[in-house]
């Protein structure tokens, strides 16, 4: 599909192509190319300082590209068409808030600005993410959850076609978490998009049809759910350990073994990065040789895709394993 | 834009800024005045007609409410405006699709009007105090309202309403160009208290290169702060800036001019800061 054709694709809420950005010297975006299918949760993901902010903080104007074309709801767009805006909710970085205004207060406050939005709404995105009862404290006493909860409602206001949500389980307890995913299910079962970024890989396995996978502000994995983790899943099986040399040998032909690296681990198991859907395979070639599986079972593994996708780094970042970027890198 | 308007009076009511400076600004005049009524003027006596006589006592309230005033007025506007920018709110507006430059005017006429009931609680106060301080000395502070002294509150009033408007307006740009509320407190007072100093180093170079004759208005007393105190100049009292008591002063008219375009200037410059601002982090 054409540049032009992506960014007219009315399947398609976010489009972005060739989305550059700088900070001075340092690049934040290097040819972003992002595909945001409507009426999904896209999960965005990425290590610190790899530009899903400085995506986020242009998808909403804060801030201008440098290069690149951008497509929100079917249509081109740009930092200055504010009508676009106000059919996208959002919450970007940290939620911010007047600490001396309550909870309600805020929300007046904020909907009073942007597009035009019925008071009752306030009430309604309060209920939305459980913060009637507080609604009339004041929002320094708020707890970290609550502000993130707090600035999920804000994202809610206008009722938006498009919810752009930067790390919005941060601080939530259990519970909480579990109420946002059913809320954000809830929007996307009534045609909302939602793009969640995030580095709780656990979290985006679990909320997410399609995930996107920045590093060093570039895209390097984009697409369903399962078809991402089909990539980073294992079978493990268990054989005899006098058994194991030979099971080895059998299943390389397959995919790379590994091995337990902990010592004293049963000496018998061994790991196969290889889908979940070949453990068919696997039983078949042990069997033939007549080696007999005491266990198998499968995982799906986000984190080794993640791992393995953003390992790959270009050059000039931090491979601590912090995943840090450069000093003055909040992008 | 009436909606954004009322937001903001709603944010500026609820800051305890608000009420601090008004607390501060009505406090001292109670102290000054009551210290008046009570001491009967200290050593100098005769000098509390000054204070508790219309018309004469409306240059003080003058003082009082532009003089201090206008240095609270630029500290608040300062504060207020970089609120949005030390919390980050900015961040959620402008997210939200509201214009830069509709929110920066419409946070600067919430301001304005705040100003305006502030200047007015506080003249009524000043007139208040005056009868309460020559009450207190046995006698009485004459009409404030006679027609002798009427057009002058008019006047002064206007005139010193505008030049708070403008003082404020300078905090208020400078706290939204720095991003900051302390920075843009910090830097508007310290600009005001600057240019008067400079004001008047440079009154002093002009005396000494002239040859002792009243010396002709000049350049400096054009600048933001100094142009003010010239307005301010048409109402009885004494004013604030060495510079513009010593020069030759402006005319009110194009000290009003002067002044009223510092005022555009000023929000015009907020209004653009906020509009290429790149708002990240």
């Amino acid at each position: 599909m054409s540049t032009e054709d992506a960014l007219r694709d009315p399947g398609l809420a976010i489009v972005t192509r060739g989305l550059g950005k700088r900070y001075g010297s340092r690049v934040a975006l290097e040819g972003l190319d992002l595909d945001v299918p409507r009426g999904r949760i896209y999960g965005f993901l990425g290590p610190n300082g790899s530009g899903k902010t400085t995506t986020l903080r242009i998808l909403v104007g804060l801030i201008r590209p440098d290069t690149g074309s951008i497509s929100v709801l079917g249509a081109p767009y740009d930092w200055r068409d504010r009508r676009r805006m106000f059919r996208i909710g959002s919450m970007i970085e940290t939620p911010a808030f007047y600490p001396y205004l309550s909870g309600r207060e805020n929300l007046a406050v904020i909907a009073a600005a942007g597009p035009p939005t019925p008071r009752r709404r306030v009430d309604e995105v309060l209920d939305a993410v459980g913060l009637h009862g507080r609604a009339a404290d004041k929002v320094k006493g708020y707890s970290l959850g609550m502000r993130q909860r707090l600035g999920i409602a804000v994202a809610l206001l206008s009722d938006p076609e498009l919810l752009l949500l930067d790390e919005p389980a941060n601080g939530l307890d259990p519970a909480g978490i579990v109420a946002m995913r059913e809320l954000l299910r809830s929007l996307t079962a009534a045609g909302k998009t939602v793009l969640v970024s995030s580095h709780i890989l656990s979290e985006i396995e679990v909320l997410a049809d399609v995930v996107g996978i920045i590093a060093h502000g570039r895209l390097v994995r984009q697409g369903p759910i399962q078809q991402i983790l089909a990539e980073g899943s294992r079978i493990r099986v268990r054989v005899e350990p006098a058994e194991r040399d030979r099971a080895i040998a059998l299943l390389a032909g397959l995919a790379p073994v590994d091995l337990p690296a902990i010592p004293g681990a049963d000496p018998g198991l061994l790991s196969l990065r290889l889908a979940a859907g070949r453990s068919a395979e696997v039983t078949r070639i042990l069997g033939d040789a007549g080696i007999w599986l005491q266990g198998l079972t499968t995982e799906s593994d986000l984190e080794t895709v993640f791992l393995a996708l953003t390992a790959e780094a270009p050059t000039g970042h931090d491979r601590s394993g912090w995943g840090m970027a450069p000093p003055g890198d909040h992008a | 834009m009436t909606g954004l308007i009322r937001a903001e009076i709603l944010k500026l009511t609820r800051r305890w800024a608000t009420w601090v400076v008004l607390v501060l600004l009505l406090g001292m005049m109670t102290l000054v005045y009551l210290l008046v009524g009570l001491t009967g003027g200290g050593a100098r006596p005769d000098a509390t007609g000054f204070v508790t006589r219309f018309p004469a006592a409306s240059g003080v309230i003058n003082q009082f409410v532009f003089g201090l005033g206008s240095l609270l007025a630029v500290a608040w506007a300062a504060a207020l405006a970089g609120g949005d920018w030390n919390w980050g709110v900015i961040r959620v507006i402008v997210a939200r699709g509201e214009g830069r430059i509709r929110y920066v005017l419409a946070k600067a006429i919430a301001l304005a009007l705040a100003l305006v009931i502030a200047v007015l609680i506080a003249y009524l106060a000043g007139i208040l105090l005056t009868m309460l301080a020559a009450g207190l000395l046995g006698g009485s502070a004459g009409d404030p309202l006679a027609a002798r002294s009427l057009s002058g509150f008019g006047e002064s009033i206007a005139a010193g309403t505008l030049v708070l408007l403008q003082r404020a307006a300078i905090g208020f740009a400078v706290a939204i160009v720095l991003r900051s509320q302390l920075a843009g407190v910090v830097v508007g007072i310290l600009f005001s208290i600057g240019e008067g100093i400079l004001s008047t180093v440079l009154l002093a170079l002009s005396f000494r290169q002239g040859d002792g004759d009243p010396i002709a208005t000049q350049w400096f007393q054009y600048l933001p702060f100094g142009i003010g105190d010239s307005l301010l100049a048409i109402a009885p009292g004494p004013s604030g800036n060495l510079g513009s008591l010593l020069g030759e002063p402006v005319d009110p008219g194009i000290a009003a001019v002067v002044v009223a375009a510092y005022l555009v200037a000023a929000i015009a410059i907020a209004a653009l800061a906020a509009a290429r601002a790149e708002i990240a982090g």
